[in-house]
């Protein structure tokens, strides 16, 4: 074909090859002409006969544009124009392909705007499916709130411990000052193992095995799994969890033991809460006392949770007994301490509202997913 | 204990409203948990610690009140008695048992006429609680709450040989208490006997037989001090706790015997007429000496911080009923009242000063800051193990530590809890409270079982559990016989269903093997430590072929994974498979954290080559890879996974295996022919070793 036009070449004016070229252009572009008004023809054009239109064009600029064309066959013939219609033959060359080109692109500038908003238009999404991931697991409500008490005493510089479960008779009852014929001793009360241990009825346990390992002066909680007999029912568990704090050192006194509790709460409830401390009776202290805190529910002013009273009763607490101190190898005329403890399954009853303690032990999917 | 307003006005002269009065006892010691209105008067619920016997008495509760208000305890008025006679022509007291019973004092009232109690009494009584009986009786149970001295009224006629004898129970005797229960008594407890059998049991229950009764005519009034822990252990063992037991074995004040018996007569001669002895038969062979106990006023500021005048520490002891002593040296004790069973050392006089003074007035203060806090050393891994499982959708749960007995030998145990899961190597509880749970588990596995269930009964099917807790067994035998029982921390996990996505209703697939091993692999990634190996294995609970041993990189085996039994699945009517692990996690927790070190990054590509081979089914993948890399052919940078298949195309028995392996030089990029040859060289020897095929 390529022969073929440079045979005409020959023999025919170049000019009107040129012309030729023109003529064949429109002729063929003609079914895309309307694309380069407004695009209107394009309404009704679907994706994929959209893309089909750009790909016919793109093959009509090959074929007008293109190395091969019959424009570029009369460009390389300019040689054979006499010198002084050279010029002019170059002009209408470049105004010839200039205005195929024109054409061309407004064409295909149509098109890939009518493509982009079709494919937009296809890939749209439904952004409010949910994402793609597993279904998260939970914290057991038990840890969750150990693992605040637990990072709040690391920060006021306690020591958090732990010990056995099992333990002996010396360490769950007769180092903490409670007598032989105390009811908690009794089988009614403490469970025994068939070996007479004891399962440990509070983790003071701990502190004394901590008092006679790290001496004197010493920090420390003990949060961990405890053993009542108790038969369940919406607020007892025979096996629950408490946290047991220390602090011994020389010129320790009950305002430290009220500062110590008073800031754990404020951390725990909000800064607004306040703590009020009551005389008691617990064998491993004296002075003895049991702390309430402000209702954080109602602010003090009365409601279901405190029982209208404003203060929701938490824990024990005193000044060590020096006979418990003495237990552990501290001597009481040098060093004083405080100690206090708290049931970490009151305090997740508390925060969350839990009107059955028993939901804690019974691992109900429906029950755990509610936390963290 | 309720105690009525009005009663504690005529004690000591309140100006206190029940309101302050509830605010203020609460405020030393004696928390009011309700008061309530009840026909012009107001009756408090006070909650009297259990060192505080003292309080469980109008009498007790006014002398609190008196040190608050600085008033004073007016003792009920007097009338003069009309007495005659000697109470030990009347009677005989003997004591066998002094050491259960120190001090017993019969007072003898003739001529009474029994009969319904005064309204005034009958209302009293109603008002905290007690019923009416009749007048004697009644009037026994008003001195009782007045003074808190139980008393006991016999009828004197029904006395053998008018004798009162204080001793032991026969092993086998038996006697009809109030109740209309009949009891049958042991040596270890104490009785009121007459001169032929039991007729009261001592300081809790009288008998039916020596009752007062309407032709009663002639009331012994015992007034007495039993032994606290004797009176404790038969009321526990006979499963009885009165008005009078909960205050013997709290410890009574056996210096109130006899102002309580005549306070007693006084009412019954006022009331229900009659003639009382002159005197009382007091036996009390040994005085119990009063206690003294040492006081430096300085002790109160440093336990407590408050300073305090010494005239106050002193005016708030003396009120509390202690006599101050002055001693050589300036040495100060207190003489502790009969009462104040709860005082013997200096810190319990501190106490007594600093609730009086009020706890609102100590000072609130952090200690001063001296050390740094410190977790448990294992706490950081333990954090990383729960967010990694719940990250991957396991929910944390916590199981009771006892199981049922019916679990024993079902279950393989972690290593290094016990050699062998019967009976005798478990720890076993004397008093369980859950009926049938009487081990300390062994096994976290039974309680997640049971979770399980739970959770399917009522309607969950998509279940992914983990448990971290604690398991026990006998320590080695080799130990003597005292040592406490094994304790570590395991680590269990459990899943079922389907891989649920969140948000979606649906799971995509069924959970498998791979999944908890996966979720296992994980979770041990995100505490840096391991990598586990698994090993196929026989494991009791687990179904065969489905099982493995997962063992730490040094060989230390730590547990087991694998799909529950068919036998323990039926038995808990489980339809879908359940695969559970369990891990002895303190041998986890304690094994070597991986260490984590820089390597270059490789200068030139890699090139990689598949192979997939035809294996016996009972060649393991890790086998391969194993044997792959010992092979320890040149540029070898290791082998992956593509794929196993099986079914179609495949001889039975048999599977087809395709690996990865990946060839890197660290001298330059290798060239095809050199990558061939050690290829062909490396699945040559697979070939050979597994008897397998090039697929
Ligand atoms: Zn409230």
């Amino acid at each position: 074909m390529a022969e073929n036009q440079s045979g005409d070449m020959d023999r025919k004016n170049p000019n009107d090859a040129v012309e030729a070229a023109r003529k064949a252009f429109e002729q063929e572009f003609e079914r895309f002409a309307a694309f380069a008004g407004d695009g209107s023809p394009l309404t009704g054009l679907n994706l994929d006969q959209a893309e089909a239109e750009h790909r016919a064009l793109a093959e009509l600029r090959t074929k007008h544009l293109g190395k091969k064309s019959a424009l570029a066959a009369s460009k390389k013939a300019i040689g054979r124009v006499s010198a002084d219609d050279r010029a002019a033959f170059g002009q209408l060359v470049q105004r010839t392909e200039a205005a195929i080109g024109e054409s061309l692109e407004q064409a295909e500038e149509t098109l890939r705007t009518a493509i982009q908003v079709a494919r937009t238009e296809r890939e749209r999404i439904d952004v409010t499916i949910p994402g793609r991931r597993p279904r998260r697991g939970h914290l057991h409500p038990i840890t969750i709130v150990r693992q605040r008490i637990e990072d709040i005493f690391f920060g006021l510089g306690y020591a958090i411990e732990d010990g056995r479960e099992i333990e002996t008779d010396f360490y769950n009852f007769e180092a903490l000052n409670i007598p032989e014929t105390h009811p908690a001793r009794g089988v009614q009360d403490t469970f025994y193992t068939t070996e007479g241990f004891a399962l440990r009825s509070q983790t003071s346990t701990v502190q004394i095995h901590a008092m006679q390992r790290r001496g004197a002066p010493l920090r420390m909680i003990a949060p961990g799994r405890v053993f009542r007999r108790d038969t369940p029912d919406p607020t007892h568990n025979p096996m629950f969890f408490q946290v047991e704090g220390l602090c011994v050192d020389r010129g320790i006194s009950m305002a430290h033991l009220k500062g110590t509790v008073a800031e754990f709460l404020r951390r725990m409830f909000g800064p607004a809460t306040t703590t009020r401390f009551r005389p008691s009776y617990f064998p491993f202290t004296e002075p003895s006392a049991e702390f309430d805190f402000s209702c954080f529910k109602c602010g003090g002013a009365g409601c279901r949770i405190c029982k209208n009273s404003g203060w929701i009763e938490l824990g024990g607490s005193g000044m060590v007994h020096p006979n418990v101190l003495r237990a552990a190898g501290v001597d009481p005329e040098v060093y004083s301490g405080f100690a206090f403890g708290l049931g970490i399954d009151r305090m997740c009853a508390l925060m969350y509202g839990l009107d059955d303690i028993r939901l804690l032990f019974e691992n109900d999917v429906r029950f755990l997913e509610q936390f963290d | 204990m309720l105690i009525s307003y009005n009663w504690l006005r005529e004690l000591t002269d309140t100006g206190l409203t029940p309101t302050e009065l509830r605010e203020q006892l609460t405020m030393v010691g004696l928390a009011i948990d309700a008061v309530e209105e009840i026909e012009g008067d107001s009756v408090l619920d006070v909650e009297v610690p259990s060192n505080r016997p003292d309080c469980l008495s109008h009498t007790g509760i006014a002398r609190e009140v008196a040190v608050i208000e600085k008033s004073k305890v007016q003792s009920p008025k007097s009338e003069v008695v009309k007495t005659q006679g000697k109470a030990a022509d009347l009677a005989e007291v003997e004591i066998l048992d002094s050491d259960l019973c120190p001090r017993y004092a019969a007072r003898v009232v003739r001529g009474v006429k029994i009969g319904p109690s005064p309204a005034w009494l009958a209302k009293r009584l109603g008002e905290i609680g007690q019923r009416p009986i009749n007048n004697v009786a009644d009037i026994t149970n008003y001195v009782l709450h007045e003074i808190g001295q139980p008393l006991h009224a016999f009828d004197l006629a029904k006395l053998a040989e008018r004798r009162i004898v204080v001793r032991r129970a026969q092993a086998g005797e038996k006697l009809k208490t109030l109740d209309g229960v009949e009891r049958v008594l042991d040596t270890e407890m104490l009785v009121i006997a007459d001169a032929e059998q039991p007729t009261a049991l001592a300081g809790i229950m009288g008998g039916l037989d020596s009752e007062i009764s309407e032709s009663t005519t002639d009331v012994l009034i015992e007034s007495a001090y039993f032994n606290p822990d004797s009176v404790r252990r038969t009321a526990r063992k006979l499963g009885m706790d009165t008005e009078a037991s909960r205050r013997f074995e709290r410890g009574a004040d056996c210096e109130n015997v006899l102002n309580a018996q005549a306070r007693c007569v006084e009412l019954i001669c006022q009331i229900a007429g009659g003639v009382a002895t002159e005197d009382a038969i007091d036996v009390y062979p040994v005085p119990s000496p009063a206690l003294r106990v040492d006081f430096r006023p300085a002790r109160v500021e440093t336990l407590t911080s408050v300073r305090v005048d010494e005239s106050e520490m002193f005016r708030i002891l003396t009120a509390l009923g202690f006599t101050r002593i002055d001693g050589n040296g300036g040495v100060l004790s207190f003489v502790v009242p009969s009462w104040r069973v709860d005082v013997s050392v200096e810190e319990d006089l501190v106490e007594e000063i600093a609730r009086h003074i009020g706890y609102d007035k100590i000072a609130s203060e952090l200690p001063p800051s001296s050390m740094s806090g410190e977790y448990q050393p294992t706490e950081t891994s333990r954090r990383a193990l729960r967010n990694a499982l719940k990250d991957l959708g396991f929910d944390e749960a916590i199981n009771f530590s006892f199981i049922d007995a019916a679990h024993d030998g079902l279950f393989q145990l972690v290593p290094r809890l016990t050699g062998d899961s019967t009976q005798d190597g478990l720890v076993t509880l004397n008093n369980p409270i859950l009926e049938g749970a009487i081990r300390m588990r062994p096994t976290l596995l039974p309680g997640l079982l049971e979770s399980v269930r739970h959770n399917l009964n009522h309607g969950t099917r998509d279940v992914s559990l983990y448990e971290i807790g604690r398991v026990f067994a006998e320590s080695e035998p080799d130990n003597d016989s005292s040592q406490l029982p094994n304790e570590r921390a395991a680590l269990a996990l459990i899943a079922l269903g389907g891989a649920t996505e969140a948000g979606h209703a649906q799971a995509k697939r069924e959970l498998d093997f791979y999944d908890l091993k996966g979720a296992l692999e994980a979770a041990i990634d995100a505490m840096n430590l391991g990598p586990l190996t698994f090993t196929k294995a026989e494991v009791k609970h687990l179904r065969e072929g489905q099982a493995a041993q997962i063992a730490l990189p040094d060989g230390t085996a730590i547990g087991t994974i694998g799909r529950l039994s068919e036998s323990i699945a039926s038995s808990y009517k489980f339809r879908q498979p359940v695969y559970l692990a369990e891990l002895d996690l303190t041998t986890l927790l304690d094994s070597q954290v991986r260490e984590i070190r820089y390597k270059p990054l490789p200068r030139y590509p890699a090139v990689v080559r598949d192979v997939t081979l035809l294996v016996g089914r009972d060649v393991a993948f890790a086998e391969l890879v194993a044997a792959a890399d010992s092979e320890r052919v040149a540029d070898y940078a290791g082998a992956k996974l593509v794929g196993t298949y099986e079914g179609e195309n495949i001889p039975e028995g048999k599977r087809s295996v395709t690996l990865r392996i990946e060839y890197r030089s660290h001298e330059g990029t290798l060239r095809d022919e050199a990558v061939e040859e050690r290829h062909r060289a490396l699945v040559n020897s697979l070939v050979q070793q597994f008897d397998a095929e090039i697929h």
